[in-house]
């Protein structure tokens, strides 16, 4: 397996905040996403860990090569229901979620999980609470935010942009279908009216 | 397990005197809106017609006007619930603008009645999420919190990657270990490991009976009860077998007979009988249960992880905790002692018996220790423990160690 050894362990995920639910975005320094303490052996199998996908992401494309050849993670081309589209780098990205500023962890209950993704480049905001899991939203909104910044940047070569294209077409097809069942069926209808008078 | 129930003790804590639980009628304290007036106000689907987001709307009005907190978020999990859905961004235009049945604008109400009295909404609900399983909440057992999710893909990938750097030949070997939870709850972690590694076993233990129950429950509707062993058992009292003291063998050796090797054992020469004798019933009992759950634990062989959401508030932070807290959930499952270490430093002490080498713990903690249990590992070389990683939260803040039995 690949070894990146150019950058220290880059952070698992895109440097969080605990946002207060009034405030914008604060940029924030990237900063290790864990530290270690101990050197040596294991810190081989940190830089290992230190790929710029969160964790979710590298267990998804695992789930995927469990039944292929093994390939390099860092080169699998990330492929979303057969659409090749633009990769999203995690240093790009920032995250908020309304939890406001408290302990966190077991001492709060707090039912909000709505994540707020956005993708600093283009200045894209995806707002995601279509689940009652975080790491579910946080997933969600990552797919929703690469195909938007998909569209953002290639526009009508985006493959979003045409799979939206043809779905619209089927829709136009379908209806125009039905539409000249329903003449043919009134037609039909009309002549036999005739035959019987 | 520890409600705060004490009338006194609560208002000495200042909490609301709605909230008291296992009340299911509203209490005098709360404010309620009259409806009709408040709904003629908010109908925008016409006059009688009530919309999802004209509950939505009268709820969270109420919810505010009675001081509850996350009004909002609260009205809005409890419409969509009732009408079926997760979330209410996931409800579609046509759900949004449906007039509302009378039965389910009467669910909504019941429902909400019970979050006027300060329930957690997941307790109001009777159930929620946990990555992608949907679990059964009962009060009083811990709710999992979502920093949680967090850990179970932290052990999902340790075992991942064990596997690749273990791969000789291709494919990768799929991981299947033995996992202990340590107070599993709601089953939570338990369950959704099993559902991440599919080949995996997991033991589950908590110390209470509801806990228990409700994972047992959770792991059946989930059809995952041949795969996980639940036991009813407080980790306090199950001692690692080298540090039991064997004077409290002693009894059950006698009952074995043979006077003259007890003596022996103990190197001194004592009169069995009397020291037998002297020795009360509970330690007896002590040590067969203790035989017992040992052989429980290791029922699959010695353990590839140990994980835990163990308590870990600071007993100084309990009393700050929010109502929905402290007067519903087991305060048991949230308080680690003086410095949040207690039940910490018990699985760690217990780990090194269960554990194969090179086998994990992680664990869940409060961002104050991570300092510490590293200092207390160093403090105690004999377990064999390093601390090798620590791991923040989505919230930025250190929350998880990842601990790792070395080879002596």
């Amino acid at each position: 397996m690949p070894i990146s050894l150019t950058a220290p362990p880059s952070p698992r995920r895109a440097h969080a905040r605990c946002g207060r639910a009034a405030g914008g975005f604060v940029a924030e320094k990237p900063c290790p996403g864990f530290c270690m303490n101990v050197p040596g052996l294991f810190h081989f199998a940190f830089l290992l860990r230190g790929l710029q996908t969160p964790s979710w992401a590298r267990w998804a494309l695992r789930k995927q090569q469990l039944s292929l050849p093994s390939l390099p993670l860092l080169q699998a081309a990330r492929k979303k229901n057969s659409l090749n589209l633009l990769e999203l780098s995690e240093a790009e990205l920032e995250e908020q979620f309304v939890r406001g500023d408290g302990p966190g962890g077991q001492a709060t209950n707090k039912t909000n999980n709505c994540v707020v993704l956005k993708h600093i480049p283009s200045g894209i905001v995806v707002k995601c609470h279509q689940t009652r899991s975080v790491e579910k939203n946080r997933k969600i909104a990552r797919e929703i935010l690469q195909e938007k910044v998909d569209l953002f940047y290639k526009g009508e070569d985006s493959d979003v942009f045409k799979e939206k294209k043809t779905s619209e077409k089927q829709k136009l097809e379908k209806k125009r279908r039905a539409k000249e069942n329903l003449e043919r069926k009134k037609l039909f209808k009309e002549m036999q009216q005739l035959d019987k008078e | 397990m520890r409600c705060l129930t004490h009338p006194l003790l609560r208002k000495l804590l200042s909490l609301p005197p709605q909230c008291v639980p296992g009340r299911g009628t509203p209490s005098k304290g709360a404010v309620l809106c009259p409806k009709p007036l408040f709904l003629k106000q908010s109908c925008s689907a016409g006059p009688g017609l009530v919309t999802a987001t004209d509950m939505v709307n009268y709820w969270q009005k109420v919810f505010e006007t009675n001081g509850i907190p996350e009004a909002q978020e609260s009205s809005q999990y409890i419409v969509s619930f009732v009408l079926g859905a997760k979330t209410f961004q996931s409800l579609d235009s046509k759900s949004l603008h449906t007039p509302l049945t009378a039965l389910q604008q009467e669910q909504i109400q019941q429902l909400s009645h019970k979050r006027l009295q300060r329930m957690p909404v997941q307790y109001v609900l009777g159930e929620w999420d946990f990555q992608e399983l949907t679990l059964k909440m009962r009060p009083p057992v811990f709710i999992p919190r979502p920093e949680t999710e967090d850990l179970v893909s932290l052990v999902v990938e340790e075992e991942f990657q064990k596997c690749e750097n273990s791969a000789l030949c291709f494919p990768a070997p799929v991981p299947h270990p033995v996992i202990l939870e340590i107070g599993c709850g709601s089953g939570a972690i338990a369950l959704s490991l099993l559902c991440k590694l599919p080949q995996s076993r997991v033991i589950a233990m908590d110390k209470e009976e509801a806990a228990v129950n409700l994972t047992r429950e959770n792991a059946y509707r989930l059809q995952l009860q041949e795969r996980i062993h639940i036991i009813h058992q407080d980790v306090s009292h199950s001692n690692s077998f080298h540090s039991y003291s064997p004077l409290c063998l002693f009894p059950f050796l006698s009952l074995m007979g043979g006077g003259r090797h007890e003596r022996q054992f103990l190197g001194e020469d004592l009169d069995t009988e009397l020291i037998g004798k002297m020795l009360s019933l509970r330690a007896v009992c002590d040590s067969f249960s203790f035989l017992g759950s040992a052989k429980q634990l290791l029922l699959w062989g010695p353990i590839d992880v140990i994980v835990s959401n163990p308590p870990y508030v600071f007993h100084e932070d309990m009393a700050s905790l929010d109502a929905e807290i402290l007067c519903y959930e087991d305060l048991d499952a949230l308080d680690g002692g003086d410095d949040g270490m207690r039940v910490i430093k018990t699985i760690l002490a217990l780990a090194p018996s269960l554990l194969k080498v090179s086998g994990s713990v992680f664990l869940e903690v409060d961002p104050r220790h991570p300092n510490m249990v590293e200092h207390w590992l160093q403090a105690h070389p004999e377990l064999l423990l390093t601390l090798r990683a620590i791991h923040k939260d989505f919230c930025g803040k250190p929350r998880f160690l990842h601990i790792q039995k070395q080879s002596s």
